[in-house]
């Protein structure tokens, strides 16, 4: 009886405390802006009105502000990725999956709208840009870290030769640079989905030599001297090691200019202070930018090119930008490609990259 | 507002606990009513006051039946009142069905009527019936305090997801009831637990049943695994959320009947009904099957009872025909074993256990489906020629084996055996006041991580 008594006390005890314990903190604690971890801002205390009660609306963000600000979030969130990991054994947590230390995220199945998609809109941009100014087209593809990973540890995996065929096959005016055997798991961050810069001189050339561009530079890798935690990190929510980061000196890199069409400013190839920032990644030419152009005043080739990009590409270009005088670099998920005769004269290139990763091919939603 | 949600668990449930227990005894029906209230209108501000007029309406005419009873008036009160909350439920719920279900057999093109259902409509309409009725059949009095009758039919716990509370279960509490520490601890633990079933368990089968509709390879293995994920997600999604109200209930000094019973380890279609939403099948049991005769009837009239009320059950759970074919083969199995099978199924359980579960799995594929031909393409596909099984499907189930065995173990009464075993020897006894408490808080933890991992997930049965 006695014990009856002490396991009901107990358990009322231990239940309120939790439940009236993180209600006060949660009232008590000061509201955190964004979530480093997310990369992402937070949902605010809403305001309250009779129209926003009326219509639901102070509820519904009510409801993701007590998510979003809850205390100890990132732990609860780890917490879960332990349960479901290392509890219920289940493969993998929201789509993330860690082999061997190295994270990546399940993209299946393959989605044959979003590549009609793609190439769909590469070829607007073909047909409206390229080809009236003679310019060459070339077309390769980035596979992402489930080609190396995935099927062999027993994840799903798409039929990347189906995704490549589908590709070309509905642009058969871009000649297809195979660069899948230049690369392997190593050649990623553990924790990000990119490539690492340092490691992707083998790919740079396989890329120089398909579009018969100079690839003679030497480069040094320089320690960024910070702790890089990638965007899977964020995800996994579970206590993986940080990556290293370098980045590639050498070359005509110290020379170039680069022009950021948005801010219409000159800039460096390496944003520093990226570093300490939300994604060190955007170190790479200042990460998302809907128009950039390096200049290579070093550069006697004649050759103009413009590379049609996803977020692998700047942390590349600095290295193909070596073979050419110009190089622009354009990414159609943040300007539309009917106004890029607005913003770019194209009679001005020789050449043309459409390079994308197979991840924004399989997800092209974001395409415009 | 969800249970299963931190705005409910770390918002709305301490501060209504602490105005609860700081008021005094005369106004802790008030303040149960005034957080029924806040609680109902975070989901649904507008149909608030639809749910305050269903409520008067019902104490109106019990008042006024309890005046007349014996008399020609109370009867047309009766009727009026039925007519009204039944009316109500018509309107709502099921006017855009009819609509449309009349479009289509007479060809017509009917605008949309596009009347949003109001949450927990069909769970408070039926309390309100059952009420008028049994005061009608003089089987309770009628209540006098207004706020006391709209604490009962609002009250949070059960108000949108059953289980469905009759007057009787409470009438008593509604006046005078006891707390404690005994009573909260359980009423604690049930709520926890069926947090733990609901957020750990059917929303993560709920993965897999959505990866399984994602799917654009469904081969017959997946489809087997989807029919047996679907079936242990709707119970512990269902019997997770009465075990909170039940346990919500407790902890506010009320006792709610239960409404699971193990379903899945029934030996026959009629135990499994007897065991699975018992609160709903004795509704229409007392309510619909005894008055229109039940089995004291000629035979074809008997079953023609048993249609009725299986049809009206599907029609309960939803406004469409998926639902409706859904309660008809359960009439269709509930005629076949009260005409033939049951004598069999009595002296050979291990083949009932397998027949329920398999016609239980096929007729929650109906229940899940969009449409009927959609609901018997799903089951014709589990014994198709096609692809046996595919990378997909292997992939899921080697994922999802752990969550499958727990859920399939949790659906019988194993856990709660061991349990009463260890508990029974001195040791393990002391080892369960200490460990049980500390596992539950454990679980709330985990549970909590979860939502705050995931985002929307909504019930069930929130819409039925």
């Amino acid at each position: 009886m006695r014990t009856t008594r002490l396991k009901s006390i107990l358990t009322v005890a231990l239940a309120a405390a939790i439940i009236f314990g993180f209600a006060a903190w949660g009232m008590l604690k000061k509201d955190d802006a964004q979530s480093l971890s997310e990369r992402r801002a937070l949902a605010a205390m809403p305001k309250l009105s009779i129209d926003s009660v009326l219509s639901g609306k102070f509820m519904s963000d009510y409801e993701q502000y007590k998510l979003d600000q809850f205390p100890l979030r990132d732990a609860f969130r780890t917490l879960k990725a332990v349960n479901t990991y290392y509890v219920f054994s289940q493969r993998d947590n929201n789509g993330i999956y860690i082999v061997d230390g190295i994270a990546s995220k399940l993209d299946y199945p393959l989605n044959e709208s979003s590549v009609a998609h793609a190439a769909k809109r590469f070829g607007y941009v073909y047909d409206t840009y390229l080809k009236p100014n003679g310019i060459k087209a070339y077309l390769s593809l980035v596979p992402d870290k489930n080609y190396f990973m995935a099927d062999a540890n027993g994840y799903l995996s798409i039929d990347y030769d189906k995704l490549k065929d589908m590709l070309t096959a509905d642009m058969a005016y871009a000649e297809y640079i195979d660069i899948f055997g230049t690369l392997s798991i190593e050649d990623y961050y553990k924790t990000d989905l990119h490539w690492r810069q340092e490691r992707i001189q083998d790919t740079t050339k396989a890329l120089a030599e398909g579009m018969g561009a100079d690839d003679a530079a030497e480069y040094t890798a320089a320690d960024a001297d910070t702790d890089f935690y990638g965007i899977y990190y964020a995800q996994s929510a579970l206590p993986l090691k940080p990556d290293k980061m370098y980045y590639m000196q050498g070359g005509s890199i110290a020379d170039y200019r680069v022009y950021d069409y948005e801010s219409g400013k000159y800039v460096d190839v390496y944003d520093m202070e990226a570093l300490s920032g939300r994604d060190p990644y955007e170190m790479f030419l200042h990460g998302s930018k809907s128009i950039l152009t390096i200049e290579n005043p070093n550069s006697r080739s004649g050759r103009s090119l413009i590379m049609f990009r996803d977020s692998f590409a700047s942390s590349i270009a600095p290295l193909i930008a070596e073979g050419f005088d110009r190089v622009t670099l354009v990414d159609i998920r943040y300007v539309a490609p009917e106004l890029l005769g607005r913003m770019i004269d194209f009679s001005q290139y020789t050449d043309a990259l459409f390079l994308y990763g197979t991840g924004v091919i399989n997800n092209s939603e974001t395409i415009k | 507002m969800l249970f299963s949600s931190a705005a409910f668990l770390y918002s709305f449930l301490p501060l209504t606990i602490a105005v609860y227990f700081l008021m005094p005894r005369r106004l802790k029906n008030a303040a149960l009513l005034l957080m029924s209230l806040i609680f109902y209108a975070w989901g649904e501000p507008r149909y608030a006051i639809l749910m305050l007029l269903s409520i008067t309406q019902g104490y109106i005419f019990a008042r006024l039946i309890g005046k007349g009873r014996g008399t020609k008036r109370a009867k047309a009160y009766l009727i009026i009142s039925l007519v009204l909350s039944l009316g109500m439920l018509g309107v709502f719920k099921y006017a855009n069905f009819f609509a449309e279900s009349f479009a289509a057999v007479f060809g017509l093109k009917i605008a949309a009527l596009n009347i949003a259902l109001p949450i927990g409509i069909s769970f408070y309409t039926f309390q309100l019936i059952s009420y008028v009725i049994d005061v009608y059949r003089a089987d309770v009095e009628p209540q006098r305090d207004y706020v006391a009758f709209a604490a009962y039919i609002s009250m949070f716990p059960q108000l949108i997801a059953g289980p469905i509370v009759r007057y009787s279960d409470i009438e008593a509490e509604l006046t005078a009831r006891a707390y404690g520490a005994d009573k909260a601890a359980y009423g604690a633990k049930r709520f926890i637990l069926g947090l733990g079933k609901k957020v750990l368990i059917a929303n993560v089968l709920a993965e897999l049943v959505n990866a399984f509709k994602a799917s654009g390879e469904k081969s017959t293995l997946f489809y087997w695994i989807y029919a047996a994920a679907y079936m242990l997600h709707v119970y512990f999604d269902f019997s997770g959320y009465s075990d909170m109200a039940i346990g919500l209930g407790s902890i506010f000094g009320f006792t709610f009947p239960e409404n699971f019973n193990y379903p899945y380890i029934a030996a026959s279609i009629t135990e499994f009904w007897r065991r699975w939403h018992m609160s709903l099948s004795s509704w229409f049991r007392d309510y619909v099957y005894i008055p229109l005769g039940g089995s004291r009837v000629k035979k074809p009239r008997a079953l023609l009872n048993i249609a009725t009320v299986w049809m009206l059950t599907g029609l309960w759970h939803g406004a469409d025909w998926n639902f409706v074919m859904w309660g008809i083969m359960f009439a269709v199995l509930l005629i076949a074993e009260k005409t033939l099978l049951l004598g069999f199924i009595k002296k050979h359980r291990a083949i009932g256990h397998i027949y329920t579960l398999f016609f239980v799995m096929l007729c929650f594929i109906m229940f899940d489906a969009s449409s009927v031909g959609e609901g018997f393409a799903a089951i014709a596909a589990l014994f198709s020629r096609g692809s046996a099984a595919n990378t997909e499907a292997l992939y899921y189930l080697r994922s999802y084996t752990v969550p499958l065995i727990i859920a399939a173990i949790g659906a019988t009464p194993l856990p709660k055996r061991i349990k009463a075993k260890l508990e029974a020897t001195r040791v393990g006894g002391a080892i369960m006041t200490i460990a049980e408490p500390v596992a539950l808080a454990a679980l709330l933890c985990v549970c909590t991580a979860y939502l705050i991992d995931g985002s929307f997930n909504p019930f069930l049965y929130f819409r039925f």
